[in-house]
């Protein structure tokens, strides 16, 4: 899909300008740097394997179908955050995406994370969908807290279900957040009730 | 004085009035031009036959029922039956063609054009934004009304929130109109 408005130009709440753009796949080998280059601790909670020599080739096939929309920020040609948003094309939750979303450690706790998770909300609504999902482990308490913050409401605990690198097993929290709500208003708008009748 | 009358026929939870409501308010409104709406329903609303006849001239409009429209624009098969033999002679008709399929009814002369408009609404994200679709649609095949004015009326007149994917509904619509109406001019 195409994007529409953006390039955008991003001011921080500590003033460092970002660029944030959909994904290209010129984009390769910086994707591939700003997640080599997260700390362990930090890569030991995203869902795929992002060092993986095979996982660039698997997300970019992904982008090029539709079934992920992946933003980029950068900042003096280096990417210091992306975010994507996964969906499914087919079968029964076409109507569900879900929110994945890293930013560069420096450029942690002044906004980033929050304005492309809006940004990919927005793209959401526009795709016609519904409802959105986080999957975050249990013990990621700033990204649970943002998404908090952003309306997201946990839904269910999946016990045990995520193992990092120690073999240590964590619980998998599912959070969500309903959209669908401004369709509610279009619905009624098309229904062509007689005032009269109603 | 130019004058167009326009038929909108489908089923109540279509859109039809609000597709009429646009056109209108683009005539209206927006492209500086007299309109006039009256809406049909039918005993109940969702799923029963539902119209709109819109007026929209140069000049103040004396009278303003619709009675052999110079447009057509059919969303079900039952509007498209009961609509089509009163179209006037050279008229156009618009229909949705994968829900409406053509026969005898049609009027001799009258020029025909479909468009897939459930289909693109779903591809679109929402089988909601058909009537949308049509609009874009109605707005690039008879270049009645700008395209300026109908996208304003659009983005006036659906709730907030849903205007990104509206637009785009409407612009598919449009663009197709466009293509199909100069494959057949
Ligand atoms: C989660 C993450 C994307 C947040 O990005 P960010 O740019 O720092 O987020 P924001 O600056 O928009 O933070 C918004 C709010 O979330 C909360 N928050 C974010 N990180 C936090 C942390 N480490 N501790 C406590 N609260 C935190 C705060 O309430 C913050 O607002 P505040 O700074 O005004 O207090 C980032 O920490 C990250 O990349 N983590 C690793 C990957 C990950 O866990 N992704 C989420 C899985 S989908």
């Amino acid at each position: 899909m195409t994007l529409e408005g953006f390039p955008q130009s991003l001011a921080l709440r500590d003033g460092t300008l970002v660029t944030v753009r959909p994904l290209e796949t010129a984009d390769a080998k910086a994707v591939q740097a700003f997640y080599r280059s997260l700390p362990e601790e930090d890569r030991l909670y995203l869902k795929d394997d992002v060092t993986d020599a095979g996982w660039w080739q698997r997300f970019a096939t992904l982008v090029a179908s539709g079934e992920v929309v992946s933003l980029i920020g950068e900042r003096e040609g280096k990417v210091v955050a992306e975010a994507s948003l996964y969906r499914a094309l087919r079968g029964w939750s076409t109507h569900v995406g879900e929110l994945r979303i890293s930013v560069a450690r420096a450029l942690r706790r002044d906004g980033l994370g929050t304005a492309l998770a809006r940004e990919l909300v927005k793209i959401a609504t526009r795709l016609g969908i519904d409802k959105i999902m986080i999957e975050v482990v249990e013990n990621q308490a700033g990204a649970r807290r943002m998404f908090r913050r952003l309306g997201f409401r946990q839904e269910a605990v999946l016990r045990g279900h995520v193992k990092d690198i120690n073999g240590t097993k964590r619980n998998l929290v599912l959070a969500s957040t309903d959209v669908s709500h401004i369709w509610d208003a279009m619905e009624a708008l098309v229904a062509d009730f007689s005032p009269s009748q109603e | 004085m130019q004058k167009s009358e326009i038929r909108v026929g489908g089923l109540g939870g279509q859109g039809v009035i609000l597709c009429g409501m646009i056109i209108g308010k683009a005539a209206s409104i927006f492209d500086g031009k007299h309109a006039t709406l009256i809406q049909a329903f039918g005993p109940e609303a969702r799923g029963s036959a539902c119209s709109a006849q819109v007026t929209v001239a140069d000049e103040a409009i004396g009278y303003p029922y619709v009675k052999n429209p110079d447009v057509l624009i059919v969303m079900s098969p039952d509007a498209y039956t009961q609509f089509a033999p009163q179209l006037s002679p050279g008229g156009m008709l618009l229909y949705e063609s994968d829900l409406i399929t053509l026969d005898e009814t049609l009027p001799k002369g009258v020029r025909a054009f479909g468009v897939p408009a459930t289909r693109f609404a779903e591809e679109l994200g929402r089988r909601l934004v058909l009537n949308i679709v049509m609009t874009g649609f109605f707005a690039g095949v008879t270049g009645l009304l700008s395209f300026e004015s109908v996208e304003k009326a659009v983005k006036s007149s659906v709730p907030k929130g849903t205007e990104d994917l509206n637009l785009r509904a409407f612009r598919k619509g449009y663009e197709y109109g466009r293509e199909q109406a100069a494959v057949k001019n």
